[in-house]
């Protein structure tokens, strides 16, 4: 990426995470007060009604267990769905400025990440006063969101390439996202669930992620171990096909926007 | 020999079919896995040019022939379905100006992006944000959101962030024709001096006074093909003189076959029928034979029109008491020769109509179409002899 792009990239980003505030007087509260109201929603329907209790030996509420794993999974779902569709959002400007199209994706995939990392930054240090939290496990944390990042992103790049071609798919996105959601050990400890589907569970790379995480910050593990390095593979393996898809479809997308 | 900024090779688009959603599926999987669609509407087929440093090029043609798609895949906007496109230099638009404007955002934050969109670095931005600021000439509005902008606002802060590039190839179109009359000379001004400076551009436009002031070549394009690529001036002169044939087409009158004073053949240079070309000063002769039923020769008149109908010289044998000469069987004879043609470049036909011996109706009629050549940039239908002084 030469130097004009870099910094048509750094303007897109910023055009993004502006147009989120642009217009509404407290545009940024609503950033931090909107998962923290899911928060609630989830907290008070698992912890409180349903009882759930986080996994034995950690000694913290269930919501700033839950907390940790939201915030990362909003950045993902919110990430992907966002970069799916910035093809079909640009199709004005695609159809009359010749720019390099991959760079609306990857601004708006890197704006939600953006914003959704100095939520995270936020709540983690409030987690910090309330719970015993190993700041060492940072590391691990870092390396598993990048891995998350390059996921977002590769998957971004191909459905917001499929979605120029296959409309429905901008219908079906949000409820897959909603089953993913849950077929993902964020409400849930892994060790919850029974033993004949446990297996089935870590055939999403989610789940993966969640474990680093969780194990780097709570369970006091900072070392990352292979499934690091195979998630972070597995990440880029995502960027690169994602990016292939992407580049294939490319030259056509003005004649089907 | 300079290397060209701009070379199409053999250059085709197709439209693929995108109504239903059954063919939008079918071709994206023939993109997925063969790299192509099959089908579809062609808009372009086997377009090549070649564009050289200073030598500017107009692409003209009807409505719908395919100008605005070349212009796009030219832009790097569309891709072009087969064939080969390079290019060398940076290349700027003024299509659409103010296209890639967000109307949410301010002037200023709309200028800035449009410059990177441009490939300008922050620091060009900077340094050269003055001087698009002062060509735009929009003052304060710069700070409010482009919403509130008049459309000619837009378009002058549009250009001026094209002009502040300064890019090796321009692509206009039709652009000259945007804001008020001050801020259209203004971009004229610019265009000139940029051509000036060593410019090339490549422009769409239908007006070819226009056309034939700017460029050296031109390319006409007819229902998605090259027409016509060459020098301005042929091409343009084809191009109108097309235009004029199809408006008289739409306007001609059936011949009356029942007549008794009849033109049996008219030639021009001893030739009839075909494309004949006149250059603009040169001579040219009009042989007529005409058929009489009583043994009385009939009076010829013969007009001058431009292709699209408008008179332009008539003469009859009776005014100068000329009469055709009788080659027996009731045919007459006779030839009008105009030494030296005034006529300026451009498409014309003669029509050639017979008349009973008093000179009174005119019994048929025989057309027959030429052009006349030359490179000039007067004015009108004919060269006025005509001298300046100083004074």
């Amino acid at each position: 990426m030469n130097r004009a792009n870099r910094a048509l990239l750094l303007r897109l980003i910023g055009r993004e995470v502006r147009s989120r505030f642009i217009g509404s007087a407290t545009g940024w509260v609503w950033l931090i007060l909107n998962p923290l109201l899911l928060l609630g929603v989830y907290g008070f329907v698992f912890g409180v009604i349903f009882q759930a209790r986080v996994p034995p030996g950690l000694d913290m509420p269930f919501v700033a267990w839950l907390a940790v794993a939201l915030w990362p999974w909003l950045m993902f779902s919110e990430g992907v769905l966002r970069g799916a569709q910035a093809i079909r959002e640009h199709a004005a400007l695609i159809s009359k400025v010749a720019l390099k199209r991959e760079l609306l994706v990857i601004a708006s995939v890197s704006a939600v990440f953006l914003l959704h990392l100095f939520g995270y930054v936020t709540v983690l240090t409030l987690i910090g006063f309330l719970a015993d939290l190993t700041w060492l496990g940072m590391f691990r944390l870092s390396l598993a969101l990048v891995g998350l990042y390059a996921l977002a992103l590769g998957l971004g790049l191909g459905l917001s390439a499929v979605q120029v071609f296959v409309r429905d798919l901008e219908q079906a996105m949000p409820t897959l996202f909603m089953f993913w959601f849950f077929l993902t050990p964020i409400l849930y400890a892994p060790s919850l669930v029974p033993e004949s589907l446990v297996d089935w569970l870590y055939w999403n790379p989610l789940t993966w992620v969640m474990g680093e995480i969780r194990a780097g910050i709570l369970h006091g593990e900072p070392v990352p171990g292979v499934a690091a390095g195979l998630l972070l593979l597995g990440g880029l393996l995502t960027l690169w096909l994602g990016w292939r898809l992407f580049a294939r479809l490319n030259p056509y997308f003005e004649d089907f926007l | 020999m300079t290397a060209p900024l701009l070379k199409l090779d053999r250059i085709a688009k197709r439209y693929p079919p995108t109504v239903q959603s059954g063919e939008r599926l079918r071709a994206f999987w023939q993109l997925l896995w063969r790299g192509r669609s099959s089908g579809g509407t062609p808009v372009l087929e086997d377009i090549s040019l070649e564009v050289l440093p200073g030598e500017s090029l107009a692409i003209i043609g009807a409505n719908g022939a395919g100008k605005s798609t070349l212009l796009k895949i030219i832009t790097g906007v569309l891709a072009p379905s087969s064939g080969e496109m390079t290019q060398r230099g940076n290349i700027a638009a003024l299509l659409e100006l103010g296209a890639g404007f967000d109307p949410e955002y301010t002037g200023l934050d709309n200028l800035r992006f449009n410059a990177a969109f441009l490939g300008l670095s922050p620091e060009q931005v900077e340094e050269r944000q003055d001087d698009i600021l002062a060509f735009a000439d929009i003052g304060d509005s710069i700070h409010e959101p482009v919403k509130h902008y008049s459309s000619g606002m837009v378009v002058r802060l549009g250009f001026a962030v094209v002009a502040s590039v300064r890019p090796d190839l321009l692509i206009t179109d039709e652009v000259l024709a945007v804001g008020d009359e001050s801020f259209q000379k203004k971009c004229i001004r610019w265009i000139e001096g940029y051509l000036a400076d060593g410019g090339t551009m490549l422009m769409v436009s239908h007006n070819m006074y226009q056309v034939q002031k700017l460029c050296r070549h031109a390319l006409w394009l007819d229902g998605g093909r090259v027409a016509l690529y060459g020098d301005v001036f042929e091409v343009t002169q084809s191009y109108l003189a097309w235009h004029e044939r199809k408006d008289a087409r739409e306007t001609h009158t059936p011949r009356n076959s029942q007549a008794p004073y009849r033109m049996l053949s008219l030639g021009l240079d001893g030739v009839s029928g075909g494309q004949h070309a006149v250059p603009l000063g040169g001579p040219l002769e009009v042989n007529l034979s005409l058929g009489a039923p009583d043994g009385r020769p009939p009076v010829a008149l013969v007009g001058i029109v431009r292709a699209d109908g408008t008179p332009v010289y008539g003469v009859a044998t009776d005014h100068d008491d000329f009469e055709a000469e009788p080659d027996g069987a009731g045919e007459y004879r006779v030839s009008l020769r105009f030494p030296a043609l005034p006529l300026l470049p451009g498409a014309y036909a003669i029509r050639a109509h017979a008349m009973d011996p008093e000179g009174l109706r005119i019994h048929d009629t025989l057309e027959s179409e030429f052009t006349v050549t030359g490179q000039a940039r007067e004015l009108g239908l004919i060269r006025i002899e005509h001298e300046w002084h100083r004074r």
